[in-house]
């Protein structure tokens, strides 16, 4: 995987530089640091989500998929957002019909500092991002919500078993 | 099994709301025919309560694990009375569990709802279909049928719905080898869902007869 990996990297600069590559081997490389945005996507029962298409989305461009790929067995997936386009960007996880569509800030970097973008993890993708109070309740919290909606169809029942008698 | 909000276009989601309506119509007049509309609502809440929770319950199937449904089961047992009963236990999945959502809930509610009634009526044909077999293996054999084809049908839907939605830019063949999986492995739910449907309707038939008539 990685000389697979480090023979694409090569091809991709050659490539770029617009040199026939069989007549210079000198190679020069430059590199920068960039903040990217590492993402983990899980179902509700904690499995990570493996093998997921990703599509990523610039702000304003809710159309166009910016980047596309896919998580690793551990459902996690990174991507390094383009420190020129700030704002809000949209990323959609999905499988089989499961997927959660969530939104991820990126700070402006006009101020002269490193691009920062906030980690995010998502969770929970059996919630969604329209509405997902799962994933914000305590699981004591949740077992009383639970058990107050059993209760309310219990009573339902014995309300309506009442009235015949 | 559900589908979550922002996975289909707006307009199979009104769609389904659209056919949701329309079932939950005739299921309530069918249930207003009765001579006591009010009479079966104690067990129809029961086994709402049953269908909410069961979406909690993970059985593993691997590669991954599913959760059971029980829209035959409830089908089988309630008859008309599924259909609302569905409807309300996916509202309260929706905003309790975190399962489907609120804008696709036309759309679960059909696709778990209508297997549903056709699970009833697959129960029903016990008394004409399954004449020649002795009692107690036809209701139990009818009721194992109304359970599994009930989740059977619902995991077909979901499947179509799926296939024919899915955006251009994601990698369809990828998408469409996770979802076959993903409807395979509910064969396995499905047999152990019949399983459990025929258990419960002969110990109901045996305790309490008059429930099953409905």
């Amino acid at each position: 995987m990685r000389l697979r990996l480090k023979f694409a990297w090569l091809l991709a600069l050659a490539l770029a530089s617009g040199a026939a590559p069989a007549l210079a081997h000198g190679v020069t490389v430059e590199h920068r640091q960039v903040s990217s945005v590492e993402l983990q996507a899980r179902f509700d029962t904690d499995e990570p989500m493996a093998n997921a298409q990703v599509l990523v989305y610039a702000p304003g461009n809710p159309t166009d998929v910016w980047q596309q790929g896919t998580t690793d067995d551990q459902g996690r997936f990174s991507f390094t957002p383009d420190s020129s386009q700030p704002g809000t960007w949209e990323i959609m996880v999905r499988q089989a019909g499961h997927g959660v569509l969530t939104t991820i800030p990126v700070a402006d970097s006009t101020s002269g500092g490193e691009p920062t973008a906030t980690p995010v993890t998502v969770a929970d993708t059996g919630a969604n991002s329209l509405i997902s109070p799962s994933a914000a309740l305590s699981p004591v919290q949740r077992g009383i919500t639970i058990g107050s909606v059993i209760w309310g169809f219990i009573g339902t029942a014995l309300f309506f078993a009442r009235g015949k008698h | 099994m559900h589908i979550p909000d922002g996975i289909l276009p707006a307009q199979v989601c009104a769609a389904g709301y659209a056919i949701t309506g329309l079932a939950t119509w005739y299921s309530l007049r069918q249930i207003n025919r009765r001579p006591d509309p009010a009479a079966e609502v104690p067990k129809a809440s029961l086994l709402t309560a049953a269908f909410f929770v069961a979406s909690s319950i993970y059985i593993p199937v691997p590669p991954a694990s599913v959760h059971l449904i029980l829209n035959g089961l409830l089908g089988v047992v309630l008859g008309h009375f599924a259909f609302p009963a569905i409807l309300i236990g996916l509202f309260f999945q929706a905003l309790v569990i975190g399962h489907g959502g609120i804008t696709t809930l036309g759309v679960n509610a059909s696709m778990m709802g209508i297997p549903a009634l056709l699970a009833y009526h697959i129960f029903q044909l016990r008394n004409s279909v399954g004449k020649p077999l002795a009692e107690p293996t036809r209701t139990g054999v009818f009721a194992f049928l109304g359970g599994a084809l009930g989740l059977g049908i619902a995991a077909l839907i979901f499947l179509g719905l799926i296939i024919f939605n899915i955006p251009a830019e994601l990698d369809a063949g990828a998408e469409q080898t996770a979802v076959l999986a993903l409807s395979l492995s509910h064969v396995p739910l499905a047999i152990v869902e019949g399983i459990f449907t025929a258990m419960l309707v002969l110990f109901l038939r045996r305790v309490k007869p008059e429930l099953l008539e409905g």
